[in-house]
């Protein structure tokens, strides 16, 4: 029998009652104090750093999100760390968690499809982090203003504004793939354990066994200097599969308006070019979009993958 | 005392006329020829001259007492015609008598001022000083002459020289004060539009209006000419005047400017920035004028850029270019397909015969927007997949 109406009726309201969960939730509270705790030090200290040694830059405000003081790591390499985390934490259980208190049945009785369930999950856990981001965002300006002295130019508005977006989306994707194990895998805590590894293998590990790959996959030839750089160009490709370099290399090229490039530069490509001089906005998100929409690609493929097992399981356990 | 009345004979050898017969058998000037001569003259170094009625003249006049006490003298001046007026001055005032000590000499000054209608010849003067003792008498002869005055000379060393417009040219010059007076000669320069002029005195450096040259003397003047940039070529007089009083010399110089083209690259709306996009051609018109003053003959335009980038120039020869004339190049710039985002330096050159010009352009090189589209064709993808798995297993 053909079904009537949009699949997608009653979503906002599943949304909105999972960001209010979420909200409330002591779990959300802990992983989020953790976040402000970890971040304000980061730019206490970067505004510490900023102070003594920088005397005059057109990209003042980014610097807080970049400068990094011993032994703290800067704000923005915290959040490439920590912000799967927090997207784990939010989506780890999001479905067998309903299975797991019986719930299940009970939403699925009221008149919406079952689509609606997982989207509003997804959109609920979103609208979350979208909204703590914010308010990261706005602390780190409120403390730039405070601390620096200064208000922020519109070029550091206009990079910080794309780096929370991108931000949002690299969160988005660690929430679609726990949402998918929450789907694929029975026991919260086996989906969670699942979540966690795959985001140390990535944040942690990759970076480590990316050489040993590549130097399998292309070998290096002493003699052969053209064979160092496809070593190095395979290497770059295989850590690009891990969405924290690609959040790195984008954070990097937004946060830094000098910088012109994410991959290896030829001496004759730098020739006649004018280190130092910073890119156009566009330009440095043009540069990064390929990164950035392989983010938000994987983003959907992930839910989407996650949606095809939902809707295909079996609900009336 | 008579004998020593009539002891005027020394100093007025050369053209005095005395009333008094020369005493050279005075006995007690001649005891001994080493002893001094004994008396009280009226001397003047200029007894007989000749003048221009109308003006003053100044008649120095020196009062020598070598008697053995202080001597009072009235002096008085007969044989003035009428209509001529005349002072005796002595330290500034007005002088009827003078006081002079013995042994020492007093300095008067006759002041004479003929009308300007006086005739032309010679007038006899008489002057004398009456002491004491008796009187000293000094007879004057003054002609007065329609001969002009001599007057002042102007004498460059190398009347015409000959430079580009950026040469500062030196004209020496000699003035010559052939007057009967000191005077301060003002100095002036009439010159085209365009040429800056200072006067110097010798090699100094300060710059002046005016110098003083004492009378017969001669000093060195210093013309300075420097020329404004748009100074076209070609000969040039230049006037150079000097007036003091009714004394006024000129000499008349010239300068040949040689011209030099100067070319100016000047960018799009004068900006030298602009944006290109890798691997792909963008034009700018700049613009190719001649400042200078000469025609600027085959001009070449080439560029230095980055390695792998091509520039090229539509004209990239240009036969000449007059003075003043502009020429729009077309400046077509094409960044190597692997050129990295951000801002380069290209410099462009137009040379001449005898000049060359450079413009650095700063070209921002954009990437190419072909991976954002890509990027967009993988979101696309992605949310296709998505809509697919919707309608495939939707509404259950």
């Amino acid at each position: 029998m053909k079904r009537e109406g949009s699949p997608l009726k009653g979503v906002m309201t599943i949304a909105l009652k999972e960001a209010a969960d979420h909200m409330t939730s002591a779990r959300m509270h802990l992983i989020m104090l953790l976040v402000l705790l970890t971040a304000a030090g980061a730019v206490y200290a970067a505004i510490d750093q900023i102070r003594a040694t920088t005397s005059e830059d057109p990209f003042l405000f980014l610097k807080l999100f970049t400068v990094a003081r011993q032994p703290l790591p800067s704000f923005a390499s915290f959040m490439g760390f920590l912000l799967p985390l927090v997207a784990i934490a939010l989506g780890f259980d999001g479905v067998n968690g309903e299975f797991g208190r019986r719930t299940m049945s009970r939403i699925l009785a009221q008149p919406i499809y079952r689509d609606a369930v997982l989207f509003g999950k997804f959109l609920g856990g979103m609208l979350v982090i979208g909204i703590a981001l914010l308010t990261l965002w706005l602390l780190m300006i409120g403390l730039g203003i405070l601390l620096l002295g200064l208000p922020p130019s519109a070029g550091d508005m206009a990079r910080s504004l794309a780096y929370l977006a991108a931000t949002l989306i690299y969160t988005g994707v660690w929430l679609a793939l726990a949402l998918a194990f929450s789907t694929l895998i029975k026991a919260p805590a086996t989906s969670a354990l699942a979540a966690l590894s795959v985001w140390l293998i990535f944040s942690i590990f990759w970076s480590m066994i990316t050489p040993f790959v590549a130097n399998v996959i292309s070998p290096v030839d002493p003699f052969n200097p053209i064979s160092v750089v496809n070593a190095f160009e395979t290497q770059q490709a295989l850590a690009r599969i891990s969405p924290a370099t690609l959040y790195g290399e984008v954070a990097q090229m937004l946060l830094d308006p000098a910088s012109r490039s994410v991959g290896p530069v030829f001496m004759s490509q730098m020739q006649g070019a004018l280190v130092g001089a910073p890119l156009p906005t566009l330009q440095s998100i043009l540069i990064v979009w390929p990164q950035i929409s392989g983010l938000f690609a994987a983003m959907v493929l992930l839910f989407t993958g996650a949606y095809v097992f939902f809707q295909r399981q079996e609900v009336r356990a | 005392m008579n004998t020593r009345t009539s002891m005027f004979w020394g100093a007025l050898v050369a053209c005095t006329l005395l009333s008094n017969a020369p005493a050279y058998a005075q006995t007690d000037a001649m005891k001994t020829s080493s002893v001094q001569p004994y008396g009280f003259w009226l001397t003047t170094p200029t007894p007989e001259f000749t003048a221009n009625a109308g003006k003053k003249i100044s008649i120095p006049l020196s009062v020598i007492n070598d008697t053995e006490e202080p001597r009072r003298a009235e002096i008085t001046l007969n044989g003035v015609p009428d209509g001529w007026t005349y002072a005796l001055k002595g330290s500034g005032h007005e002088v009827a008598a003078a006081m002079v000590a013995p042994g020492d000499t007093g300095s008067l000054t006759l002041e004479l001022t003929p009308p300007s209608g006086a005739k032309a010849k010679a007038y006899p003067l008489d002057i004398k000083a009456k002491y004491s003792g008796g009187t000293a008498e000094l007879p004057l002869a003054v002609t007065i002459s329609d001969a002009p005055e001599a007057s002042a000379t102007l004498v460059p060393e190398l009347p015409a020289l000959r430079g580009g417009v950026k040469t500062s040219f030196e004209y020496k010059m000699k003035l010559t004060n052939d007057g009967a007076d000191d005077a301060l000669f003002n100095l002036a320069a009439d010159v085209p539009p365009g040429f800056q002029t200072t006067f110097k005195k010798g090699y100094g450096s300060e710059e002046i209006t005016g110098i003083p040259v004492k009378a017969g003397q001669t000093a060195d003047v210093t013309l300075q000419v420097k020329l404004d940039n748009s100074v076209p070529a070609g000969q040039y007089p230049i006037h150079v005047m000097t007036v003091a009083g009714d004394q006024h010399a000129a000499a008349d110089l010239a300068l040949q400017v040689t011209g030099s083209p100067k070319l100016d690259l000047t960018g799009p709306q004068q900006r030298l920035s602009g944006t290109a996009v890798a691997g792909k051609e963008t034009s700018f018109t700049f613009k190719l004028d001649n400042s200078g003053s000469a025609p600027a003959k085959a001009v070449k335009l080439a560029a230095t850029a980055p390695s792998g980038w091509k520039v090229s120039f539509d004209p990239a020869e240009l036969p000449g270019l007059k003075p003043g004339d502009e020429q729009d190049v077309n400046v077509t710039i094409k960044p190597t397909e692997k050129a990295i985002a951000g801002d380069y330096m290209v410099t462009m050159n137009a040379r001449a015969e005898g000049t060359s010009t450079s413009a650095r352009f700063r070209t921002t090189v954009e990437t190419s927007t072909m991976w954002g589209i890509v990027g967009l064709g993988v979101i696309g993808l992605a949310v296709i997949v998505l809509a697919m798995a919707v309608m495939r297993y939707g509404r259950r």
